[in-house]
């Protein structure tokens, strides 16, 4: 991890980054299998680097594929929150009065 | 007509503002550029010795490579000189701050190489993927800020391939 993450996190240094302890780690790596789980602000540890994620994202499961870039960054910048405005047509809507 | 580094300085500019026409030296890494070379406050941009502009056009041109800043320590009060010619001290210890930190100009970037390295940054968050990346591919504030109106210097600024 590039070490100036951890300074410029605003996070005390002596704390170390913020993570969050998966017991299934070794076996998901073994067995490809992925990891659900709600823990957006977990950073992403060097050890982690190919496993198979389901980070929640409020609504459901997304799958983050995790490289070795990504070490540093948190799992949920991964899975998007909003969902994109389009527009829908109202024609039912106003036929309804 | 004072150029540095291909860039016009302002002759009648006091120097420690004149500086500030790099991209990457802002009020107080100006100030501290004045420090090291021994440019008082009020000195102006025509009042520069030659010898002055050149160290400060060497210094910008590779500022971690630069020599490291001669430290002259305080004499004690007790502190008789002794007879005979002064001698400078030639002891150079590298410049420390008071947190024991190392020369704070050292990791100056400036210009090109500031540029380069803002771009790579976004690139990296693009490349990856990440909530950062995908705001700035779409123009959009990065940090949780307001998108129903303004944004306006995100929209001007956020993209992929900002220079």
């Amino acid at each position: 991890m590039h070490p100036s993450l951890v300074i410029r996190s605003g996070r005390s240094a002596w704390k170390g980054p913020y993570f969050v302890a998966f017991p299934n780690l070794r076996e998901a790596l073994q067995n490809n299998l992925p990891i659900k789980t709600q823990a957006r602000s977990c950073t992403i540890l060097p050890n982690f680097v190919g496993i198979r994620f389901m980070v929640h994202n409020g609504k459901d499961y997304v799958p983050v594929q995790v490289t070795q870039d990504m070490v540093g960054h948190k799992l949920g910048e991964f899975a998007i929150t909003k969902k994109r405005f389009t527009y829908k047509c109202v024609a039912s809507l106003l036929a309804s009065f | 007509m004072v150029y540095v580094l291909g860039k016009l300085l302002p002759e009648n500019q006091f120097t420690r503002f004149a500086l500030t026409h790099f991209y990457g030296v802002g009020h107080n890494t100006a100030h501290r550029i004045c420090a090291r070379f021994q440019i008082h406050d009020r000195c102006r941009v025509k009042d520069l010795t030659p010898t002055q502009l050149t160290s400060i056009t060497a210094f910008l041109s590779s500022p971690s490579t630069a020599q490291p800043v001669q430290r002259v320590p305080l004499a004690s009060p007790s502190f008789r000189p002794k007879p005979g010619p002064i001698t400078p001290d030639t002891r150079s210890t590298s410049l420390t701050n008071a947190k024991g930190g190392s020369d704070p100009l050292r990791n100056l970037k400036i210009e090109t190489d500031l540029r380069r390295e803002i771009r790579e940054n976004i690139a990296h968050q693009r490349m990856i993927g990440s909530y950062v990346g995908r705001r700035h591919a779409m123009g959009l504030p990065v940090r949780g800020q307001n998108t129903q109106n303004n944004a306006k210097t995100a929209k001007k600024l956020n993209r992929i391939d900002r220079w």
